[in-house]
C-alpha cells in the first residue's frame, strides 16, 4: 500500500500542480513571458499559519475573493469592513450557530496590498487547539471557502508577483520540504483504519469508473451488457450512504496522533528501550541484555521543552527467522517512514576505532535505518535525523574525546550526539540537541496538526459526495455527463489518497472485460 | 451536398507520373512517403497550406487503399474524423461518399461520446480519395519507392543535429530534394508478415516490402530508437458460401448522419445501405486455436500487440469458455466479401478454414484471402515534437503506424497534422501545435509524444479529460475557425460555412437566453413537460433546454417568431444547452493547462548543465524526454513539483532575454500570415 517514495512526491506534485479536474487547488502561473498574469483564483482558501505546539496566540488565515463575506460573518461587521491593514478587536463567532468562538484580533487586507495580493484576512485567536478547531470549522462553512492546500499561501503569492526572483529559488526547496512533510503525513494516516476505508472506497471508485467507461467506449460493439451499469448503480449507491455515515460521525474510528513523531530504531541491543526509558523518566519498555526484548512499537507521549513529543520505541533491524520479530521489524521500518523525526541509535562498541572508518561505518548504518533504499545517494535531511551513540560509559575518557571531535569534523552527517543511558552522561546535551529540532518541526504547521488535515479530508469527502449524486441525476439522461460525475468524485477522492490516471482505468477495462475490436 | 463528381479512374492515373526523372521539378516543399491514411492527409494538408508537394507511393492503384477493416469511425475514433474533417482533411468526406452502413454508436449515452461510423465500400473510398489528391493544386503523385532519405548538417539557427534535404528513389540513384519530408510507413518499416509457421519480409500481402535503407537511415544515421510492434487481419470471406439466415441482422440507421461538416447528406441513399450481421465463436473454435497453437510462430512472439484489438488466439488463450462476437461486416456494394471482425488470426490457412466452420453460420464457408499477422517497426514517439517532427531533425516529420498507433482515424489525424508542419516548416512558418484541451488530435499527439507507447495506442473517449467539451457535434467551432486563421489548412469555403455557423448559434442561444418566464408561465406555455422547480423561479429558454424531455421544436412551435429560423441548428442547440453548464465548470481548468502549454522550453536546453537545482534524475529524464512546454513536462512520471517552479523561473528568465533580442518576431509572423491568407484567398477553391 505504501507508495515508493516518488510516488509519493509526484502525488504532492499532483495535487499542487495539476489536479486533473475539478476545482483546481491553485494556478501555478505567475509569468509569462515576464508579464505578471496573477490570475484570481475563484476560491477561497484558509489555513492555520502559525506553528502547531503550545502558543498564546495562533493566526488563522484566509485568502481569497470571499474572505471579506468570511470577515463579515464572523465578526459582525456587516455594514462595512474594518479599515485596512489595522487590528480590531472582535468577538469571532460562528457563522450558522451565532456561537462566540473565541475575542481575538482581526485584520482586513484588501488586494493587492497583501501577502499573496487577493483579499485577505487574518484571525489572531487564543492558541488553544479546541479554539482553533472550532475557527477552523467554522470558515469551512463559509461558501467559496477551502482549505488551503499545503504551501498554496505562498504559491499566490508568487503568481501574483509578490515574491522576487530569489524568493522563487526558494520556493522550490519550500515546496520540496512540504510535499515531503504531506508524504510523511498521508502515509500515517493511510497506514490506519481511516486510511485504509478512504483506499476501499477509492478501490470501488475506480472500478465503478472503469465500468462507465467500459460501457461507454466499448459496448456497441462488445459483449458488455446493461446489467453492467446496474452494478454501478449499486456501488454508487453504497459508497454515498456510507460516506454520508462518516461525514456525519466525525470522531469515528479515528485515534488523533498529536504531536511530532519522534522514533527509535537502530540494531538490536544498541540501547534503544533504554533511551526510552531515560526520557520518560519510567521504565515504559522492558530492558534487558537479550537481542530483540522489544518487539512491537511501545508508544509514549512527551512533553519536550512545552512540545507535544509522540515517542516510539521499536523493535532492533535484523534477519530473524522468527516470525513475531519479523513482524516488529517491519512495524519499525513502517514507523521510521512516517516518523517526523528519527533517532538512530548506535552501540559504541560496535564502532570501528579509527574514526574515518567510524563515519564510513555511521553512514552506511544510516543506509539500512532509512526507508529509501532505492536512492542511496539522497543526502539525509540533518533536521529528520539524530545519530545517538549510546553506552558511551564502556568507552575510555580519551577515545570518546578522540571519537567527538573526529565525527564532528565529518560532513554528509545528521547531528551526532554521545550519551549513556546507564550514567546518563551526554544527557543533557542530547535533550538540548533534541529539543531543538522538534522546536523546528513544531515551527512547521504541516507536521502533526490533525486539525487541518480533518478539515481538508472533509473537504475532499463532501466534494466526492457531491459529484457522486452527479452520477446519479445524470444516469438515465446522459451517461457522459454521469461518468463525468465518478470521475470528478475519484479526483476529490484521489486528492487524499493519491491521482487515478487514465491508464488506470484502461487497464481495469481490459482486466475485466474482453474486448476485440 | 457531395461536392465531388467523379470521373473514371484510370483518366487519372495517367495524369501521374511513374518515372521520377519525368518529374517537373526536382525541389519540392514538402515530399510525403506513403500514401495509406496518414500519407494522403499529410499531402493534402502540406498543399492546402500552401507547399509544393510530392507524394511517393509504392503502387498508385493501394494509395487510399483500406488494408484492415472496412469501416471508419466509431467511439473516439469518429470524433477524429470530425476533427479531421472540420481542419479540411479528407477522410470524413471520403467517407461520405463510400459508406454504404452508416449508424451513430453510443446514441443513448450522451452527445460528448457519439460514435459516428460507417460501414466503407473499399473501391469507392480509394477512388475518392485519388480523384481528391489528383485535383489537388500543388501536389503530384509518383509511384516508386524510396531508398534512402538525405540528410545533412542542421541549420545551426534552429534546435537539432540533423536536417533532411530530400529522398533517394529505389530506381537506380534518382534524388529528390525537399525542405521536409513526412514518412507515413505504416507496417512497411522492417515489416515482417506471418501466416502459421512461415515468415516473409512485407507490409501489406501482396505489396512488395520496402527497402531496408530507410529503417537504417533512421536507426543508424539519425540514432533513433526503434521498437517492434505487431498487429493482424483477419481471413475474408467468399459472401456466397456463408449462411446468413443463422446470423443476427444488424441493421444501420434509418437516416444515415454524414461525418463531414460540409454534408447535409450522403451518398449512399437510406434504402441502399447494406446491413452488418452478428455471430458468435463456439467450444469448437477455442479447441482449434489450442491445437494449432504449435504451427503459429506469430502468437509465440512476445512482441507487444494491442489489447483491445487482440487476435481470436489472443482473446481465446485470455479469456477461455466464453462466446466471443464476430461481426460480419460487408466489404461493398458490388463486392462478394465479407470480413470477419473479431477473427483476426495468424494460423496455417488449412486450419484458419477449419476454424471458421466451427461458426454455425460458416460452416460451409470459404476463405478468400487468409488472415496473417505483421510486425514493423516504430519509432518512439517521445522523439517527436508535438508538431510530430523527430526533435533531433530538422524537416523530418512522422505519423501514423511508424509513431506507435493503430487504426485509420489516429493515422489521418497524425498526417494531416505532420503535413501542416511540414509545410509550415518548408515556408518558414512556426510550428503550430494542437492543446489537448481543445481537441482529440491534441490528446492523441500529447499522449505519444509526452508518454510514448507500450502498445499500439488506439483512441477511446476516456483519455480525453475534457470530453464534455470536446465533441463530435462542436469539432468546426473548435477547429475550422483556427484552422483557416491560424494554421492555413482550410479553404474559405469552408471557412465561410463555419463563420456563418457560428454566428447563427451564436443568435440562437442569445435568443434562448432572452426568452425568460416564471416557471408558472412556462408550464403555460409548455404543458407537456413535468417540471420541478419552485414556483417563483425564474428560467431562460436555455435553463429549458436543458430538461430531458424538452426539445428545440417544442420551444420553436411555442415561440415560432424567435426560434423557427434556427430550426438548422436544433439538435446542437439542445446539446450545447444540456452541456454549456458543465464545459464553464471544465473552463478554468482548460485555461490553467493551456497557459503551461503556452510555455515552451528550448528544444536544445542542456539539461545537465542548467544552472537551477535539480537531482540528476530529473535532469536525466527531462534530457530523455525534452518536454516541448511546461505544461508537457508537468505530466511526466518522476518530475517534482520543486523541479517544475525551478523550470518556470528559468522559462521566465529565458522569456525575458528573449523579448529583448527579438523584439520584432511577432511583426514578422504576422507578415507572413497576412501573406499566407491572401495566398490562400487567391487559390482556386
Amino acid at each position: 500500500m505504501l507508495p515508493s517514495i516518488h510516488r509519493g512526491i509526484w502525488r504532492a506534485a499532483e495535487h499542487i500542480l495539476r489536479t486533473s479536474t475539478g476545482t483546481p487547488p491553485c494556478r501555478f502561473l505567475s509569468t509569462f513571458n515576464g508579464v505578471p498574469v496573477g490570475i484570481a483564483d475563484a476560491e477561497t482558501i484558509f489555513a492555520l499559519s502559525s506553528g502547531h505546539g503550545r502558543c498564546g496566540v495562533a493566526v488563522v488565515r484566509a485568502s481569497g475573493p470571499a474572505s471579506a463575506t468570511a470577515l463579515r460573518c464572523m465578526t459582525g461587521l456587516t455594514r462595512k469592513l474594518p479599515p485596512p491593514r489595522t487590528a480590531l478587536l472582535r468577538s469571532i463567532t460562528d457563522p450558522q450557530s451565532k456561537e462566540v468562538l473565541d475575542r481575538g484580533l482581526v485584520f482586513w487586507f484588501p488586494a493587492p496590498h497583501s501577502f499573496t495580493g487577493e483579499d485577505s484576512v487574518e484571525f489572531h485567536i487564543h492558541g488553544g487547539p479546541a479554539v482553533i478547531t472550532a475557527v477552523l470549522q467554522a470558515l469551512g462553512s463559509v461558501p467559496g471557502m477551502r482549505p488551503a492546500e499545503a504551501g498554496e499561501f505562498t504559491r499566490r503569492a508568487f503568481q501574483a508577483g509578490k515574491l522576487g526572483l530569489t524568493e522563487v529559488e526558494g520556493l522550490g526547496d519550500l515546496i520540496h520540504a512540504e510535499t515531503e512533510a504531506q508524504r510523511r503525513q498521508a502515509l500515517r494516516q493511510m497506514s490506519g483504519e481511516l486510511g485504509r476505508l478512504y483506499q476501499d472506497w477509492t478501490h470501488k471508485l475506480k472500478r465503478c469508473l472503469a465500468h462507465v467507461e467500459a460501457f461507454i467506449d466499448f459496448s456497441e460493439d462488445e459483449l458488455i451488457e446493461d446489467g453492467i451499469l446496474n452494478q454501478v448503480d449499486k456501488s454508487v449507491c453504497d459508497l454515498q450512504a456510507e460516506m454520508e455515515r462518516h461525514l456525519k460521525d466525525e470522531r469515528r474510528g479515528e485515534r488523533l496522533r498529536s504531536g511530532v513523531q519522534v522514533v527509535i530504531a537502530g540494531a538490536t541491543n544498541a540501547g534503544k528501550s533504554s533511551l526510552l526509558n531515560t526520557l520518560c523518566q519510567r521504565p515504559a519498555a522492558i530492558v534487558s541484555p537479550i537481542a530483540g526484548t522489544t518487539r512491537d512499537i511501545v508508544e509514549t507521549a512527551l512533553d519536550i521543552g512545552g512540545f507535544p513529543v509522540l515517542l516510539s520505541d521499536t523493535a532492533g533491524l535484523r534477519e530473524s527467522p522468527d516470525l513475531v520479530e519479523r513482524e516488529g521489524v517491519r512495524r519499525a521500518r513502517e514507523r521510521v517512514e512516517q516518523a517526523d523525526l528519527t533517532l538512530v541509535v548506535v552501540d559504541c562498541a560496535d564502532l570501528p576505532s579509527d574514526a574515518q572508518r567510524a563515519a564510513a561505518f555511521l553512514q552506511e548504518h544510516l543506509g539500512r535505518v532509512l526507508p529509501n533504499q532505492e536512492q542511496p545517494e539522497t543526502v539525509y535531511p540533518a533536521d529528520r535525523f539524530l545519530l545517538v551513540l549510546n553506552k558511551t560509559d564502556m568507552l575510555h575518557e580519551e577515545q570518546k574525546l578522540k571519537l567527538d571531535r573526529e565525527l564532528r569534523q565529518v560532513s554528509g552527517l545528521p547531528p551526532v550526539c554521545l550519551i549513556s543511558c546507564h550514567t546518563n552522561e551526554g544527557l543533557q546535551d542530547f535533550l538540548t540537541v533534541l529539543h531543538s529540532s522538534v522546536k523546528t518541526l513544531c515551527g512547521d504547521p504541516l507536521s502533526g496538526a490533525p486539525t487541518l488535515t480533518q478539515a481538508r479530508h472533509r473537504a475532499h469527502l463532501q466534494q466526492c459526495f457531491a459529484a457522486l449524486a452527479q452520477y446519479q441525476r445524470y444516469r438515465d439522461i446522459d451517461l457522459a455527463l454521469a461518468a463525468e460525475g465518478v470521475r470528478l468524485g475519484l479526483t476529490s477522492l484521489g486528492r487524499i489518497t493519491g491521482r487515478v490516471g487514465a491508464e488506470e482505468i484502461l487497464d481495469i477495462i481490459f482486466k475485466d472485460f474482453c474486448i476485440g475490436k | 451536398m457531395l461536392t465531388k463528381k467523379l470521373p473514371p479512374l484510370q483518366s487519372f492515373l495517367s495524369l501521374v507520373s511513374r518515372l521520377g526523372s519525368h518529374l517537373a521539378r526536382q525541389h519540392y516543399d514538402v515530399i510525403v512517403v506513403g500514401g495509406g491514411h496518414a500519407g494522403t492527409e499529410a499531402a493534402a494538408a502540406a498543399a492546402r497550406v500552401g507547399a509544393e508537394t510530392l507524394l511517393v507511393s509504392q503502387k498508385i492503384q493501394t494509395i487510399g487503399a483500406l488494408s484492415c477493416n472496412p469501416s471508419l469511425g466509431g467511439v473516439g475514433k469518429g470524433q477524429l474524423v470530425k476533427e479531421v474533417d472540420a481542419l479540411d482533411g479528407l477522410c470524413g468526406r471520403a467517407g461520405d461518399w463510400a459508406g454504404i452502413h452508416f449508424s451513430i454508436l453510443n446514441r443513448r449515452k450522451g452527445p460528448a461520446v457519439w460514435g459516428p461510423r460507417a460501414q466503407l465500400d473499399r473501391q469507392r473510398y480509394r477512388e475518392f480519395i485519388q480523384s481528391e489528391l489528383l485535383s489537388t493544386p500543388r501536389l503530384t503523385v509518383l509511384e516508386d519507392s524510396v531508398e534512402e532519405l538525405l540528410v545533412s548538417e542542421p541549420n545551426p539557427e534552429e534546435p537539432g543535429q540533423h536536417r533532411v534535404t530530400g529522398i533517394r528513389l529505389a530506381n537506380g540513384s534518382h534524388l529528390i530534394s525537399a525542405s521536409s519530408v513526412v514518412l507515413t510507413t505504416g507496417t512497411f518499416l522492417s515489416g515482417s508478415l506471418f501466416l502459421g509457421q512461415s515468415m516473409s519480409p512485407g507490409g501489406r500481402i501482396g505489396d512488395a516490402p520496402s527497402s531496408a535503407g530507410l529503417s537504417q537511415t533512421l536507426r543508424e544515421r539519425l540514432g533513433l530508437r526503434i521498437g517492434r510492434l505487431r498487429t493482424g487481419t483477419p481471413p475474408r470471406i467468399v459472401k456466397d458460401s456463408v449462411d446468413l439466415s443463422l446470423a443476427h441482422v444488424h441493421p444501420p440507421d434509418s437516416h444515415p448522419t454524414p461525418f463531414s461538416f460540409l454534408n447535409t447528406h450522403t451518398r449512399c441513399k437510406p434504402e441502399e445501405q447494406l446491413p452488418c450481421y452478428l455471430t458468435y465463436t463456439t467450444p469448437g473454435v477455442e479447441r482449434v486455436v489450442q491445437e494449432s497453437l504449435h504451427l503459429n510462430c506469430h502468437i509465440q512472439q512476445d512482441t507487444k500487440g494491442p489489447r483491445y484489438c487482440p487476435s481470436i488466439e489472443s482473446r481465446v488463450l485470455r479469456f477461455p469458455g466464453r462466446q466471443h462476437q464476430v461481426w460480419l461486416e460487408p466489404e461493398g456494394v458490388t463486392s462478394d466479401l465479407l470480413y470477419p471482425q473479431g477473427l483476426s488470426m495468424t494460423m496455417p490457412p488449412d486450419v484458419q478454414l477449419r476454424l471458421i466452420r466451427e461458426i454455425p453460420a460458416m460452416h460451409r464457408a470459404e476463405i478468400h484471402t487468409p488472415g496473417y499477422g505483421v510486425q514493423y517497426d516504430f519509432v518512439c514517439p517521445t522523439q517527436l515534437s508535438p508538431a510530430l517532427q523527430v526533435k533531433s531533425t530538422q524537416g523530418l516529420f512522422l505519423a501514423g503506424q511508424i509513431n506507435g498507433t493503430t487504426g485509420y482515424e489516429e493515422a489521418a489525424a497524425q498526417g494531416l497534422w505532420a503535413g501542416v508542419n511540414a509545410a509550415r516548416w518548408a515556408l518558414s512558418m512556426p510550428p503550430v501545435a494542437l492543446s489537448r484541451t481543445e481537441s482529440y488530435i491534441g490528446v492523441l499527439i500529447d499522449d505519444l509524444v509526452s508518454r510514448g507507447v507500450t502498445e499500439p495506442y488506439r483512441m477511446f473517449t476516456s483519455r480525453a479529460e475534457f470530453r464534455t467539451s470536446l465533441r463530435p457535434d462542436n469539432a468546426d467551432l473548435r477547429l475550422t475557425l483556427k484552422g483557416f486563421e491560424e494554421v492555413g489548412c482550410v479553404s474559405t469555403l469552408r471557412y465561410q460555412e463555419a463563420v456563418r455557423v457560428r454566428d447563427s448559434l451564436q443568435d440562437a442561444l442569445a435568443a434562448l437566453q432572452a426568452l425568460s418566464f416564471s416557471t408558472h408561465n412556462w408550464r403555460k406555455k409548455l404543458p407537456d413537460m413535468r417540471m420541478s422547480e419552485a414556483k417563483g423561479t425564474v428560467l431562460t429558454g436555455m435553463d429549458m433546454l436543458q430538461y430531458n424531455d424538452v426539445s428545440f421544436e417544442m420551444l420553436a412551435s411555442a415561440f415560432p417568431e424567435c426560434l423557427s429560423p434556427h430550426m438548422e441548428f436544433s439538435q446542437r442547440l439542445k446539446i450545447e444547452a444540456v452541456y454549456r453548464p458543465h464545459c464553464n465548470l471544465q473552463k478554468k481548468e482548460i485555461e490553467r493547462i493551456q497557459k503551461e502549454e503556452n510555455m515552451s522550453l528550448p528544444q536544445d536546453i542542456d539539461y545537465f548543465s542548467l544552472p537551477v537545482s535539480l537531482s540528476q534524475e530529473v535532469r536525466e529524464i527531462l534530457d530523455r524526454v525534452r518536454p516541448s512546454t511546461l505544461g508537457a513536462a508537468t505530466r511526466l512520471q518522476g518530475i517534482t513539483p520543486a523541479a517544475i517552479v525551478h523550470l518556470l523561473n528559468y522559462v521566465h528568465h529565458t522569456g525575458q532575454k528573449e523579448r529583448r533580442t527579438h523584439r520584432n518576431r511577432p511583426d514578422q509572423k504576422k507578415e507572413r500570415e497576412e501573406e499566407l491568407c491572401a495566398r490562400n484567398a487567391a487559390l482556386p477553391q
